[in-house]
């Protein structure tokens, strides 16, 4: 072998284990739910109904609320969460900040506590009479309790808050070591040259960190797109159909109603289509040359 | 001015570390107190915590489920910094249009919600079973094997080798190190605090999965700490002092990566870059 | 180089332990779908729900079949209902039964959904126990195409729980909540928020059971007579059953919960008075030592215009299935021995767990006669008992809970003001382009 065939063979030879991997326990489980999304019919008994699946989709009323419901939470909630996460890894990046070890800790631990448990807790502290109302209450901000749960208004908020507190800490953290990443020179350097903090963040922090910032607003569109378990825990896609995002409906299709595997298939793909054209939509944006 | 901001960081952190922390030490508390004090809402702690803790030990096998998710959580973690960081590595550093392409398409996995694939995966794994029993259904090999390689991971390590100054790595090629040595003297001791954030995602992702193991494993001496729980919330009457325990030993040894991962965080490592 | 190798050894040898300690599992992992051969051990697994009423249940048919069959042996795994009902679509749909248990409990609710969902993978119970024996509308949900599959297990036969304390402040009493109507229910409960500031019940609106208790009693149900059609907009009992509802909620006698844990808590704290519900909720109610005493079972109350309708109903319940994957048989003879003619077997469910069960000759034992202290006296099995066999048998069908999600939607723009006509109209449009 030449050098310029051996070097390439290297070359992929890093790549290789990987990409083996995914096409085995993904892409092949993809392509089988692709072709499942095409048949339809109760448990094992699918059968070829070709684009019908897909034509259902559009006079799907639960669909387009479920639809509805997954774009309002990711058109509010990523961005606020990605500011958060990006304005309080910044502060704590600070090399003369007391308590960081705590800070950090702190504001990671809510990604590390059982689904299970802070659902519970939220579905207490939001109750009706739960902690919120409570101290809502006795600071005369409202006069009567808040529906959290129950309003499909309200319910919605309580997810979006849910979702906030879980994730903005696990978001720092990419941030955190994205930071650590930046030579502390090049921030002397523009102080001494009379650069506000501010400037300093906007002139370079955020450009050096475009690949971090394209990365969790990627990770967190696909993640807030696919959004289930807060959903299904804390109020269950309700009320009625309030919160209920696509990922849920796809379980329910799957395992909660009599299964109808083919139909939840081609609602999974209808999800995929989507974060697709998101994603493209933000790697264009961030002028990425990955494609 | 400086005092000014020093002063509204300190608040601003404390605020958004109670908020972080309060809904754990809720879960604390009510490990302390019996059902009907938690189901009642009470918020001050009891007397109920060794209690709690003998009732969990004796009547659910606690021990064996944090075994077994150790040990997947664990070989999971390690398994994934290796394929993963090779990979991210790879696609950056060896960067080709060919490549490209192979990445884009390799996101796509990343894009299809796990629903839709758990039927499809089970059925392969069932087929695995006929011929290779140790790595099919109802094996710790089974859970690993679908969550080693995610995308995500590859992803994260490509996006945080392109901040990498790639002078260093010609430094050790001249050197007349091997692509591989490249790798693993120069890349990995310098990408410390990225290998520290993967490690914890990994291993918090892997401790906390839910959906693939209970489809996947059937005898309940493999059970993994999340079904566990799931289980004890499940009964007409359940005890919910027993179960904010559990999920407190639980939820213990992801805190506990973390604590001992976040040191690699620490601000001014410019001496490793240098 | 050395490092990589001695990462990527250091990852091999972990599978392979790993995969060395699941080989010894393996065994007996294997043998739960096995049974072995004839007369030699054979290995028997069961999966159901609930380890205080459904899992102990197993456990003591377990220890009366022990007596006679030494060379059985009866492995009992416990996973959430959920759990199970998500395992069971997958392990079912995949085509492999490595995996699956011999018996499974299944909610009524969804049994036909399985049923007919997956025929072939059931193993036909018919023959092995007298039918008969059982209550009548167990039968329904448990056969199809003419063969008997399920097991009927325990009863959801519904009364009311009521604060007798309460009642009496209203200026009630027991025997005013006998045999009456919805409305003279409203009512009452009317009475009791005015003079006790307690709401009357409490309702999750993610949750239409008592819709179906209502309609139940009346004969009907969401779907027609072939469980496949949905009988919406023509169906008198439910269109009464969502007047009724709309009739409480506006009475603002309704206390609204979200959670399990804060529904048992409305009950447990005192805040709520009175609650139509399964004979399951039992130990939830006798969970609040410090209100023994204080609370009775009075019979359901039947929809007020609806003649069909009676003062028994049914919410929940479950019966057990055997697999047809190997051991079926072995698995078959278990349940009819024990479960499907043990009449001593249900006293013991009885006393040692509170489980009514739907056999009928177990009716007639001492168990069943016993009175109740913490409901002042009161013979509440025996009640419960003859209430169960007055409900009226429906054919559950394939959608339950698919049509439930779309009539909680359309329960929400009722009560905010569309006509109830319209309401049943859209839900029946839309059920009937979601069921194929």
């Amino acid at each position: 072998m030449n050098i310029k065939a051996r070097q390439s063979a290297i070359s992929w030879s890093f790549i290789a284990i990987a990409v083996v991997m995914i096409c085995v326990f993904y892409f092949y489980p993809m392509i089988q739910a692709l072709m499942m999304s095409f048949q339809s019919g109760t448990g094992t008994n699918l059968s070829f109904t070709g684009f019908d699946n897909y034509v259902r989709l559009l006079s799907d009323s639960t669909f387009k609320t479920a639809l509805t419901n997954t774009f309002i939470y990711l058109i509010v909630q990523v961005p606020i969460m990605i500011v958060l996460a990006m304005f309080i890894s910044v502060l704590l990046n600070d090399k003369n900040l007391k308590l960081k070890g705590f800070f950090r800790t702190a504001i990671f631990l809510p990604a590390v506590t059982s689904l299970v448990a802070y659902s519970v807790i939220f579905k207490y502290l939001f109750g009706p009479d739960g902690l919120i109302n409570l101290m809502l209450l006795k600071l005369h901000v409202i006069s009567a309790p808040i529906q959290w749960i129950t309003d499909p208004f309200w319910a919605k908020v309580t997810i979006i808050i849910a979702i906030t507190w879980r994730w903005t800490g696990y978001n720092m953290i990419f941030y955190l070591s994205a930071l650590q990443n930046i030579d502390n020179s090049i921030y002397e350097a523009a102080r001494i040259d009379g650069a506000s903090a501010f400037r300093q963040f906007t002139s370079i922090t955020v450009p050096l960190l475009k690949p971090i910032i394209l990365f969790t607003s990627i990770t967190s569109t696909i993640g807030t797109l696919q959004l289930f378990d807060e959903v299904m825990n804390i109020t269950k896609g309700g009320p009625g159909n309030a919160t209920m995002t696509l990922s849920q409906y796809i379980y329910n299709l799957s395992f909660k109603y009599t299964p109808d595997f083919g139909y939840a298939a081609t609602v999974s793909y209808a999800i995929v289509i989507l974060i697709v054209i998101f994603s493209i939509l933000q790697f264009k944006l961030a002028g990425d040359k990955n494609g | 001015m400086a005092k000014a901001k020093r002063v509204f960081t300190y608040v601003f952190l404390s605020a958004a570390a109670i908020v972080s922390i309060f809904p754990f030490l809720w879960m604390i508390v009510s490990a302390t107190n019996r059902s009907i004090d938690v189901t009642q809402g009470k918020l001050l702690p009891g007397p109920y915590l060794f209690e709690n803790l003998t009732k969990a030990f004796d009547t659910i096998d606690i021990v064996p489920a944090l075994l077994n998710s150790a040990k997947i959580s664990i070989t999971t973690t390690l398994l994934a910094m290796l394929i993963s960081s090779l990979a991210g590595y790879g696609f950056e550093i060896f960067r080709s249009r060919a490549k490209d392409v192979v990445f884009s398409i390799l996101l796509l996995s990343m894009m299809i919600p796990f629903a839709a694939l758990m039927v499809p995966l089970y059925r392969m794994f069932g087929g695995i079973s006929q011929t290779m029993p140790f790595i099919g259904i109802d094996t710790m090999s089974s859970v690993i094997l679908p969550t080693v390689v995610t995308a995500f991971l590859i992803f994260f390590f490509r996006q945080s080798t392109k901040m990498f100054p790639k002078d260093m790595l010609e430094a050790g090629r001249i050197d007349g190190l091997s692509e591989l040595g490249v790798f693993f003297r120069i890349y990995v001791p310098t990408m410390k605090t990225t290998y520290a954030a993967a490690a914890i995602i990994t291993f918090m992702s892997s401790w906390n999965n839910y959906l693939w193991p209970l489809v996947v494993l059937q005898s309940p001496e493999k059970r993994t700490i999340p079904l566990l729980i799931s289980n004890l919330g499940s009964s007409y009457s359940p005890d919910y002092g027993v179960i904010m325990t559990v999920i407190l030993i639980a939820t213990l040894p992801t805190a506990l990566v973390f604590f001992l991962m976040q040191k690699h965080f620490v601000a001014g490592m410019t001496g490793s870059v240098k | 180089m050395k490092k990589m190798i001695a990462a990527l050894l250091a990852g091999m040898l972990m599978l392979t332990a790993c995969g060395a300690n699941d080989n010894a599992g393996t065994g007996t992992g294997n043998a739960g779908g096995n049974a072995g051969n004839g007369g030699a051990a054979s290995k028997i697994t069961v999966w159901a729900w609930d380890p205080n009423f459904n899992i102990k249940t197993m456990n003591l048919a377990k220890e009366a079949y022990a007596a006679e069959n030494q060379n059985v042996q009866i492995d009992i795994i416990e996973n959430a209902q959920n759990d199970i009902v998500q395992k069971l679509n997958t392990g079912l749909s995949s085509g492999t039964t490595k995996g699956l248990p011999n018996i499974v409990l299944i909610e009524d609710y969804r049994a036909q959904s399985f049923l007919q969902a997956y025929p072939d993978m059931f193993h036909p119970l018919t023959g092995s126990f007298k039918t008969e024996d059982f209550a009548d509308y167990k039968l329904g949900p448990t056969s199809f195409n003419g063969e008997q599959y399920g097991l009927p297990f325990d009863s959801g036969v519904t009364g009311v729980y009521v604060r007798t304390d309460y009642l009496e402040q209203a200026g009630y009493s027991v025997e005013d909540m006998q045999d009456i109507t919805w409305d003279q229910y409203i009512e009452i409960g009317k009475a009791v928020k005015e003079k006790t500031g307690k709401d009357w019940l409490s309702l999750d609106p993610n949750d239409l059971g008592i819709l179906r208790v209502m309609i139940q009693s009346a004969g009907a149900w969401y779907l027609k007579e072939d469980g496949k059609t949905a009988d919406l907009a023509g169906n008198a009992a439910l269109k009464e059953a969502f007047e009724t509802y709309k009739k409480m909620m506006d009475a603002n006698i309704v206390k609204i919960h979200s959670d399990w844990s804060q529904f048992v808590a409305n009950y447990n704290s005192g805040a709520a008075a009175s609650v139509p519900t399964g004979n399951w909720f039992t130990p939830s109610i006798t969970a609040a030592a410090d209100q023994a005493g204080k609370w009775a079972i009075v019979p359901l109350p039947k929809l007020t215009n609806n003649p069909n309708s009676v003062h028994a109903s049914n919410l929940g319940g479950s019966s057990w299935y055997v697999l047809n994957v190997d051991g079926k048989e072995e698995a078959a003879k278990f349940l009819a021995a024990t479960l499907g003619s043990n009449v001593d077997l249900y006293q013991k469910l009885v006393t040692e767990i509170g489980a009514i069960g739907t056999y009928k000759p177990a009716a007639e034992g001492e168990a069943y006669k016993a009175a109740s202290e913490f409901f002042g006296g009161q013979e509440i099995v025996q009640d419960f008992a003859r209430w169960t066999a007055e409900i009226p048998n429906v054919n559950y069908g394939m959608h339950t809970y698919a049509i439930e999600d779309i009539l909680i939607v359309e329960m929400q723009n009722y009560l905010n003001g569309k006509a109830i006509d319209q309401v049943l109209a859209d839900a029946q449009k839309q059920a009937d382009s979601q069921i194929k």
